[in-house]
């Protein structure tokens, strides 16, 4: 089923060795049905052991693959050659993070920012743990978009905002937050509001959109963001006409 | 032993990458020149009080060939200021009426429908009719 | 200077160490917790889970029921008191993740959906559209944040167990980023490093299912039980091994062949296609090998058609079946069949627990697809291995803490560092320093599975099965001359890939030789030279124990309570 060849220029860097990444190109054969993730382990495979980079469930849903492929931010493993392939296939580690090796990049700053936004069900009250609270199929529908980000960290690559303030909380983060808000069973809002309503939360955001374009999931944290912009001065807002009331 | 990351930094011409950025940097840069064209107002009121011979001054100034095409190129920009964040307002506060917000395309035609509208009205008060 | 001493040291991210991590945590504010994962936990494999986890929630369903069901679907080689144990916790846990935030689907009424399933009587698997493990494995991962008293240990690649004076006392464990060795000393250590499908070809598990903690268990001394129950789901993308959920049978798919026929009416009457999974797998292989299959690029597939089933159910229901079909196989299942193909899947063996999921190793613990209670048996029914990860999780959980309160003191130190002092000599004096030659990691882990899916698959027989066993034990001989191109200390995915072969190549000696010495068909164990179920000689699960050379196989019983073994007839 070898139909011809494909080159894959991909990105390098040696930690141990120094210097400053380059680009190493690889010749492989090629198959119409390839993912960019397949030429990669090709590579591995056959050609340069030495070659680094993350993958596990190859379907799109684990979101460990991410690269950016001719320039544009994508997870490998659901990118077809055919779709991207104008010459040469080039990979390169998602930008705006630290690369730590090849295509491995660190993204620990953002667990600490989704740690930041309390990703979790907050309540005072837990109820009877024995029992379902209740909630209608609209209820699952108000929050259902925003709790399919996969943390692939495409969006976070796609954001020149926070290509340039690391400290911005970030599109998937936001997304989460907006995500836990509009959960009828949680009640810790606020709080998430107060964190986002920082220097380094929603209001960096200047709307250039482009997390939501490369989303592979489209959970449309663009418009998560703009949202919680909202949310967020209606409860400043409150706050300011009634001080002492707690707001949802 | 252990070797260290290769840091980030953002390249000045990031903004070349793909078009949307293109878009973006634009719909930005047509932000600065709304405020220019109230800057511009601006002057002509201070004109406009410093006597007759003054504001003429200013209104050939205006009217020159250079002012001229630096004013469409400026005109382009805040068209598509306007465009861009039209668009983006069904997105920014997506409107409900029913359990399926409005697409932001309607969003975005109710208001350019309505911002001709509006020209269109200013239009007809000053010059009384096309 | 990071800690290194913990109460409990749990190993692996997945569904199973996540719900055994929260459980300690919960049940003691004292308690420090190190969560130990070769990948970020929202990476692990649980990820992937499609279809739901069952759980009895509603008046037409009993635990008896669900007992009876998944007694009958392991072909009566569970242990009938694990079983109890597990239906009798399953809706506590589905209710726990329920309040945690888990989005399950839900009905008009505001309570949980459940849909029908494999080898269940009635409709009781919990779900959350198609992504059931995804947004278990978030919610898990993301409620643990609320713990700081769990330490992450995000990309650390687990080596070996420490084991002082006859019990576990930790790991060693590699730091990717480091690229250095570090002891990670715990009072318990518990085992949730998930399935080993990576030793077959065409498997739906992900990249990282090597088996580490099944082989880590076994070089310590415990024993892996019934290590010949693999399971194989019928429904796989050709070529990637995608899986494509049990759900959208649940939700009324169709098998057909290349006739149109809907050929389960041949075969299993009763069930259709709602049968347990290995009988469906059988049943395919049978189609394939009687010409009633479709041919295509890779090889034969069936058809698995949900065109009656109509758009809005199938975005409604199983989105992500239509988003796997048009992006893998480029078509609509809304208007085509989808090409399917029995693939590796599940093991229903692992490291030999008990209930609470202690092993023969004291201060050592199992969970989840790592561990063999054993509730499933010679066939685990499809949604019964996530809420298997939730109670076994929690119970596990529980325990250690137990054992860790009644240890007074940390463990000693000097055991550490000489545990430490050997794997860095071991892996980056021995591995690490090795040339490389004519034998490649890639090279020998391909003709594993290679060998694998052929010897050891679907259907087996003895001179396959003996074949295999030879085979494996050369492999394991080249193995000693793979060298490295890869010299790098930090993240060196070379060197974690020959470390997870080593691990593979043990594992795969435990399934063959399990396998060869199993007289008999039960469940997904399927002898061509035995074709009946014997219960005289082999009601009884298969322990394998390491030995310096091939495993030492012995036999236990099965725990019976109620429920005779029968025919196994739907």
């Amino acid at each position: 089923m070898v139909e011809s060849e494909v080159v894959f220029r991909v990105k390098r860097y040696r930690p141990e060795s120094g210097g400053r990444p380059t680009f190493q190109e690889y010749t492989i054969p090629y198959r119409s049905d390839m993912v960019v993730l397949d030429g990669l382990n090709y590579i591995k495979d056959h050609v340069d052991p030495t070659l680094t980079f993350r993958w596990s469930c190859r379907m799109g849903i684990c979101g460990s693959c991410g690269a950016d492929v001719n320039g544009q931010p994508r997870l490998t493993c659901g990118t077809y050659i055919r779709d991207v392939h104008k010459g040469a296939v080039t990979v390169e580690p998602l930008s705006n993070f630290p690369i730590l090796k090849d295509l491995v990049v660190d993204f620990d700053d953002f667990l600490n920012k989704l740690a930041s936004v309390t990703p979790y069900i907050v309540r005072k009250d837990w109820g009877d743990l024995t029992k379902e609270y209740v909630q209608y199929p609209e209820d699952v529908e108000a929050y259902r978009q925003q709790s399919l980000c996969i943390n692939c960290m495409l969006c976070y690559a796609a954001c020149p905002v926070f290509g340039s303030s690391p400290e911005f909380v970030g599109p998937a983060a936001s997304a989460l937050a907006l995500r836990y808000n509009r959960d009828t069973r949680d009640q810790g809002a606020d709080a998430r509001l107060a964190r986002l309503n920082t220097k380094t939360g929603i209001w960096e955001c200047t709307f250039v959109g482009e997390c939501s374009v490369v989303c592979p999931k489209d959970v449309d944290p663009a418009a998560a963001i703009q949202t919680l912009k909202f949310l967020a001065t209606m409860r400043h807002m409150r706050r300011l006409l009634m001080p002492g009331a707690s707001s949802r | 032993m252990t070797g260290r990351e290769y840091p980030w930094k953002r390249r000045p011409g990031w903004w070349l990458r793909n078009r949307r950025y293109l878009g973006f940097q634009l719909r930005e840069a047509g932000g600065v020149v709304c405020a220019l064209y109230g800057l511009v107002l601006l002057n002509m009121l201070i004109q406009l009080r410093e006597g007759e011979s003054a504001y003429t001054a200013f209104l050939d100034l205006l009217r020159t060939p250079p002012v001229l095409y630096l004013n469409l190129v400026l005109f382009a920009l805040v068209v598509w200021h306007a465009l861009t964040w039209f668009m983006l307002i069904g997105k920014a506060q997506p409107i409900q009426f029913t359990r399926q917000p409005l697409p932001w395309k309607v969003v975005f035609g109710v208001n350019v429908l309505l911002w001709l509208g509006v020209s269109g009205a200013v239009v007809y008060l000053i010059f009384g009719g096309i | 200077m990071e800690r290194t001493s913990f109460d409990i040291v749990v190993v692996g991210g997945g569904a199973a160490g996540l719900r055994a991590a929260i459980a300690a945590a919960e049940s003691d504010p004292d308690l420090t917790i190190a969560l130990v994962s070769k990948v970020y936990p929202m990476r692990s494999h649980t990820v992937s889970a499609e279809g739901g986890t069952a759980a009895v929630l509603r008046d037409y369903d009993s635990f008896e029921l669900h007992a009876l069901d998944t007694i009958k679907g392991s072909d009566f080689l569970a242990d009938q008191d694990a079983v109890e144990f597990f239906v009798a916790r399953c809706p506590e846990e589905i209710i726990r993740l329920e309040h945690w935030g888990c989005p399950w689907s839900r009905d008009e009424d505001g309570r949980v959906s459940q849909r029908a399933f494999g080898g269940m009587s009635v409709k009781r698997t919990v779900y959350a559209a198609d992504k059931v493990g995804f947004h278990i494995l978030h919610t898990l991962f993301q409620t643990s944040m609320k713990y700081d008293r769990i330490h992450r240990f995000d990309e650390y690649f687990v080596t070996s167990l420490i084991v002082d004076a006859g019990a576990c006392t930790g790991v060693v464990a590699l730091n990717l980023r480091g690229g250095s060795m570090v002891a990670i000393q715990g009072k318990a250590t518990i085992l949730a490093t998930g399935g080993c499908g990576r030793v077959y070809e065409f498997t739906t598990n992900g990249f990282i299912k090597t088996g580490d903690g099944m082989a880590l268990a076994y070089r310590a001394g415990v024993p892996l039980k019934d290590m010949e129950m693999v399971q194989f789901h019928p429904t796989c993308l050709p070529g990637t091994g995608i899986l494509i959920t049990e759900a959208a049978r649940g939700e009324g798919g169709y098998l057909i062949n290349k006739d149109g026929e809907r050929y389960m009416q041949r075969y299993l009457p009763g069930k259709m296609e709602l049968g347990p999974r290995d009988i469906l797998s059988r049943a395919m292989v049978q189609e394939m090998k009687e010409g009633r299959a479709f041919e295509g690029p890779y090889g034969l597939y069936l058809g698995l058609d949900l065109r009656h089933l109509g758009a809005k159910k199938i975005n409604e229901r199983i989105p992500m079946v239509r988003e796997l079909a048009e992006k893998y196989m480029g078509l609509d299942p809304v208007h085509e069949p989808i090409p399917v193909r029995p693939g590796q899947h599940y093991i229903m063996g692992g490291v030999s627990t008990n209930l609470k999921g202690e092993t023969t190793l004291p201060g050592l613990y199992a969970v989840g697809e790592t561990a063999c209670v054993s509730i499933n048996g010679a066939n685990r029914l499809g949604s019964n291995s996530l809420s298997e990860c939730l109670v076994f999780g929690a119970a596990c959980g529980h325990a250690a803490v137990e054992f860790a309160k009644r240890r007074s003191t940390y463990p000693r130190g000097a055991a550490a560092r000489e545990a430490l002092k050997r794997e860095e000599a071991r892996v980056f004096d021995g591995l690490l320093g090795r040339e490389r030659g004519k034998e490649t990691v890639a090279g020998i882990r391909i003709e594993m599975q290679q060998l694998m899916e052929r010897d050891v698959g679907i259907f087996r027989e003895e001179s396959a099965l003996s074949d295999a066993c030879g085979m494996l034990g050369k492999l394991r001989d080249r193995f000693a001359s793979v060298g490295l191109a890869d010299k790098d200390r930090v993240f060196n995915t070379e060197l974690t890939a020959v470390l997870e072969l080593d691990f593979m190549l043990d594992i795969t000696m435990t399934i063959a030789h399990s396998a060869r010495n199993r007289h008999e068909s039960r469940g997904a164990h399927s002898r061509t030279d035995f074709p009946q179920r014997d219960d005289a000689n082999y009601l009884k699960h298969t322990l394998a124990f390491q030995t310096d050379g091939p495993p030492r196989i012995d036999y236990v019983p099965v725990t019976i309570t109620k429920w005779q073994p029968v025919e196994r007839k739907y």
